[in-house]
């Protein structure tokens, strides 16, 4: 502090006028104050740091850290200072303070090194942090914040304290005082100034201020016969209650207060011990295999006194009833731990909050992921009646069509903008090559195209993988799209999914207008509703069933190049989303936009639903998701959004 | 008004009475069906041949997996028939009867690696100085088995798996009551055509899922293996068990194709066609549509569960991809390349498509050289049955057991 007060107007200065200041190198400045740099005390190791801050010459931090760890040696010949880095042998490799270059290597006797004491090496360390807490660069400020929250520690309050009155950065500034909060809050002297700190951090959901109140509020357990008022108690545990009758009296087995309850085999363990003429206490061994035959045989050898009693249920609950159990926190201070648990209770309520909304962005993206994959198939299955098996190729021949367009285009914004419509032409003629060939043939016989489409399934994916290999190929997605946006420690989505998440809507608000503004799309919903009507008003049904076909399929082209961005592209991966997509599609309710959508919003939330009660069971989720889809389909079997009249007949 | 507004009236008995009173008398049973003698004939000598040719019993020109692919084959036969008949004859396009013979191969295999387990641990601990009590036993079966999934403890589904009798009930039980549950819910609330389909291709999908899980009781992934060696003939060799499965499995067959030619045949089998054809006329008629589906349901259910039983023991291992629904709809495919609405037809497009399948793609077929290009069967016979399987659809509705009609016609 004392040095502090000391520089305080000197440093001010340097900060403000740090770009005028032409720099000293490092060894002009040592060499200024070369008696003290090469004894240093901790008298007088503050001029030296006053000085090296004066000049602020390039490099003196990592001087600084040189020196503490006693890296720094003088050369008597020159008088100049070095750093030493040990080489093979005995040999000494010195590098130049200033260019950092090699300027030859010595014998360990050549050269005196400097070898600063403890203090004096605190004294370096605090001149370091405050160096570097308050150096003109804001990003190593800010890499000196985050070594401190990294490592925290008593030492660096006075510090970090001294650092912010100067802090001309009001994001740095907000840094540095949430800091100085968690610092105090654990390490603070004083119970007032510590209780402050911890007010300061309620309702902060950032995972450092969490650990810092839970660390405060650790506990460990305890037992006694009485409850003990000398010791801040956390909660009474009640056996039966908040622990069960058998981990209690493990407790009082592990403080060495009861003898152990028996194992598994503790009984047969204790009868081999006392096997004497093919018998047991008279007993014979065949007769053994029986539990009761063991038991009484024990009851022997315990009579004998060979053998300690059995702890039976009766004699733990007798035990039990002797003692208290507790926990209690490793803080003594009640006043210390009531004001964090409290601030921890006020963020446990944003804390709910927020983990809502991380789970209900994470829903939203798998929803949108669900549509996407969908709702082309909602297209031809509501347009045409067919169920498309092959739809899962169409999502996987778009990824594939991406995969290769970034084989031959480098650069991934580009690759990925000239990816996304081909993967729609691609699919688009593919899908109308198949209404061509196969379905347009089994209009009549819609359970046939079933079988069909799934004949063309299994015939293009092991095309695919003849084509491609078994090996899964990356899609990889531009920088811009990489990273993640995050709004705290507990809310975050990576942008990958805010895009799918975009391009589900582009598509939403594209097919709505496509179908209820152009002529296309009356056309296509006339056919929907009445195909025979439709013809006979001068509407191509054919031509409607062959276009409509191939935007289902256009639509999963793009759908496969979103997927493969963040999944990977394998032959596959079609398949794995063609159940959930036909489910999307029953339960949404057939032939509607709206209905894939509610059917999409509906199976995403769920399935992020039922993986928060049980998180580490992603197939449970999925299991009980099915269930409960099968389920709804016995109670709105035509879906959530049903086609009404004439139309829904079929 | 009045008139069209009038609810309908439901056919009383009587008039069904009178109706059935004018139907002409049936026809004799063999006569409905000319090709059960025949099937069963050639089922007969095809078993006892095989059988000569065996390793274990006969002149050695079969191998002992080959005799085992035969029997497998027979069960996948027997799988197809109950597929034939629930959606050939029935119109019910369920592509969940895999899950069904997978449940049947669970329940016999549980009562198998329990049964075996046991003897092996019964053996190491004979060693002993004390006797093992019941208690002890069972706790390093479930130890032995459950390993492999981190747990020590026998899950509550594995109650009966002691016991023979009961896994054999087991086998007709689990997949009778899912498919029974299954389908009164599915067919009470009207879901037919596609609907039912996903529907049931769902139901696949969540039990496969769901046995995919560790804690699911059947140790997750890893499935029930060492299923070839049956306890309480550990003594009796593969070569000659491969034999005895392959009559097992030809008796079932024989005895299944009798079974479903006699519930196709008669008045039940008019009115589950008629199902097929036009349900809401049916209906409309005063039959309840919905219980004869069931039946139909609930029925083949039981035979693939008892088919699933014949095959896992031959297979040697049982996991839950065997049950993904991918293979629902391979039996799908079978039924409708070998034609549908006949038993025969059934039981030609199981046994040609796998053994074509296992054929090709384990390397048994020789690979053509067409100038620089070498095709690889393995790698293209899928391509080849997916194109073959659009082909039939398309051309040959009737898949190839339409070919004997055109031979039965041509010599009226």
């Amino acid at each position: 502090m004392s040095i502090f007060a000391r520089l305080l107007p000197l440093l001010l200065a340097l900060v403000l006028a740090a770009p005028l200041v032409a720099q000293t190198p490092l060894q002009d400045v040592l060499q200024a104050n070369r008696v003290e740099v090469a004894n240093p005390s901790r008298a007088s190791v503050g001029q030296v740091l006053a000085a090296l801050r004066e000049a602020d010459a390039p490099g003196t931090s990592e001087f600084l850290r040189q020196w503490q760890d006693r890296m720094v040696v003088e050369d008597p010949a020159t008088g100049l200072f070095h750093v030493s880095l040990e080489v093979e042998g005995r040999q000494l490799a010195l590098i130049d303070l200033d260019s950092g270059a090699e300027i030859g290597r010595v014998s360990s006797r050549d050269v005196i090194p400097i070898r600063p004491n403890a203090g004096v090496r605190r004294e370096i360390g605090a001149a370091l942090v405050r160096f570097e807490l308050s150096a003109p660069d804001p990003s190593r400020r800010l890499a000196a914040l985050e070594a401190i929250a990294r490592s925290p520690d008593a030492d660096q309050i006075p510090l970090l304290e001294s650092a912010i009155p100067d802090e001309s950065d009001a994001d740095i500034r907000a840094r540095k005082l949430r800091l100085l909060d968690l610092l105090n809050a654990r390490f603070a002297t004083d119970t007032g100034q510590r209780i402050a700190a911890i007010k300061g951090l309620s309702g902060d959901v950032s995972t450092e201020a969490r650990r810092v109140l839970n660390q405060i509020l650790a506990t460990e357990p305890g037992l006694a016969p009485t409850l003990p008022t000398d010791r801040n108690i956390a909660r009474v545990l009640i056996a039966g209650q908040h622990l069960s009758p058998h981990e209690a009296y493990d407790r009082l087995v592990a403080a060495g207060l009861a003898p152990a309850r028996p194992e598994r085999n503790t009984l047969r363990d204790a009868l081999l011990a006392h096997v004497a003429d093919g018998a047991v206490a008279g007993l014979p061994l065949h007769r053994l295999s029986d539990p009761a035959a063991r038991i009484e045989a024990y009851g022997v050898l315990q009579a004998q006194g060979l053998v300690p009693p059995l702890v039976g249920e009766a004699d733990i609950a007798a035990t039990l009833a002797g003692y208290v159990f507790f926990d209690t926190y490793l803080e003594p201070d009640p006043a210390l731990t009531d004001a964090a648990r409290a601030a921890l209770d006020q963020t446990a309520t944003r804390l709910t909050l927020f983990q809502w909304m991380a789970i209900s962005l994470d829903a939203l993206s798998l929803a949108s992921i669900f549509f996407l994959a969908a709702i082309g198939l909602a297209i031809t299955f509501g347009v045409m009646r067919v169920i498309n098996m092959a739809h899962g190729e169409f999502i996987m021949m778009g990824a594939y069509t991406g995969y290769v367009v970034q084989t031959v285009i480098p650069d991934y914004t580009v690759s990925l903008i000239v990816a996304l419509p081909l993967a729609f032409v691609v699919a688009f003629g593919a899908g109308v090559a198949m209404e061509r060939l196969v379905i347009r043939h089994l209009y009549t016989r819609p359970l046939e195209t079933l079988l069909a489409t799934f004949g063309m399934s299994i015939a293009l994916q092991q095309l695919a993988k003849n084509i491609f290999g078994t090996q899964a190929k990356p899609l990889t997605a531009p920088d811009w799209l990489a990273g993640a946006i995050s709004l705290n420690d507990v809310v975050s989505i990576s942008t990958i999914r805010v895009a799918i998440f975009v391009l589900a809507l582009i598509f939403l608000a594209a097919l709505l207008i496509m179908l209820k503004r152009t002529r296309l799309g009356l056309e296509v919903r006339a056919v929907t509703q009445n195909p025979g009507m439709a013809a006979s008003m001068g509407i191509n049904p054919d031509r409607i069933n062959m276009l409509t076909f191939g935007l289902g399929s256009g639509i999963a082209g793009v759908a496969g190049v979103a997927i493969g961005l963040y999944a990977q592209v394998t032959s596959e991966m079609g398949a794995n989303y063609i159940v959930q997509s036909f489910m999307t599609v029953v339960v949404g309710g057939v032939g509607n936009v709206w209905g894939t959508l509610a059917g999409a919003g509906l199976i995403g939330f769920l399935q992020k639903g039922i993986e928060w009660f049980n998180p580490s069971n992603t197939l449970a989720a999925q299991t009980f998701m099915v269930l409960f889809i099968i389920l709804f389909i016995q109670f709105r079997p035509r879906g959530i959004i049903a086609l009404k009249g004439r139309a829904a007949g079929e | 008004m009045t008139l069209i507004n009038r609810p309908p009236v439901a056919p009383t008995a009587p008039i069904l009475a009178e109706g059935m009173a004018k139907v002409p008398p049936r026809r004799g049973f063999l006569r409905e069906n000319p090709s059960l003698p025949w099937f069963l004939g050639l089922l007969t000598i095809f078993t006892l041949m095989v059988s000569v040719l065996s390793e274990g019993l006969g002149v050695g020109a079969l191998s002992t997996s080959m005799v085992k692919i035969i029997g497998m084959t027979l069960c996948l036969c027997l799988i197809a028939i109950a597929m034939d008949v629930v959606w050939g004859y029935c119109g019910i396009l369920s592509l969940g009867h895999f899950a069904f013979f997978g449940l049947g191969g669970y329940a016999i295999g549980m009562w198998q690696m329990y049964a075996r387990t046991e003897i092996v641990i019964r053996d190491s601990m004979a060693g002993g100085v004390l006797p093992p009590t019941p208690a002890e036993v069972s706790d390093a079966v479930a130890a032995q088995i459950f390993g492999v999934v981190g747990s020590l403890d026998l899950p509550l589904i594995w109650s009966f798996a002691h016991s023979l009798p009961a896994q054999l009930a087991l086998v007709v039980l689990v997949p009778g009551l899912l498919a029974l549950v299954f389908g009164w819910l599915a067919f009470r609330s009207r879901v037919t055509g596609v609907y039912l389909s996903i529907l049931t291709q769902a139901m696949t999908l969540a039990l496969a899922l769901y046995l995919f899980q560790n804690d699911s009781g059947l140790r997750g992934n890893n499935g029930l293996a060492g299923l070839q060696n049956i306890p309480g003939l550990l003594d009796v060799p593969q070569a000659v068990l491969s034999v005895w499965f392959l009559w097992a499995s030809a008796l079932a067959l024989g005895l299944g194709y009798g079974l479903f030619a006699w519930v196709v045949s008669g008045k039940f089998g008019s009115v589950i066609r008629a199902i097929r054809d036009n349900e809401a006329r049916v209906r409309f008629l005063g039959y309840n549509v919905e219980g004869y589906k069931l039946f139909v349901f609930t029925l083949t259910a039981i035979v693939s569960g008892i088919a699933g039983a014949l095959y896992y023991p031959q297979a040697g291992i049982i996991n839950p991809a065997e049950l993904a629904p991918i293979a629902s709809i391979y039996l799908a495919v079978w039924v409708a390349i070998g034609g549908r609405g006949r038993l025969y037809g059934a039981v030609i497009g199981a046994a040609s498509v796998s053994l074509l399948s296992s054929w090709l793609t384990g390397g048994g077929a020789p690979n053509i050289e067409i100038g620089a290009f070498r095709l690889m069967w393995a790698d293209w016979w899928l391509v080849l049955l997916g194109v073959g399987f659009v082909a039939v659809t398309l051309f040959f509705p009737k898949g190839i057991g339409g070919l004997f009609d055109k031979l039965v016609r041509k010599q009226p």
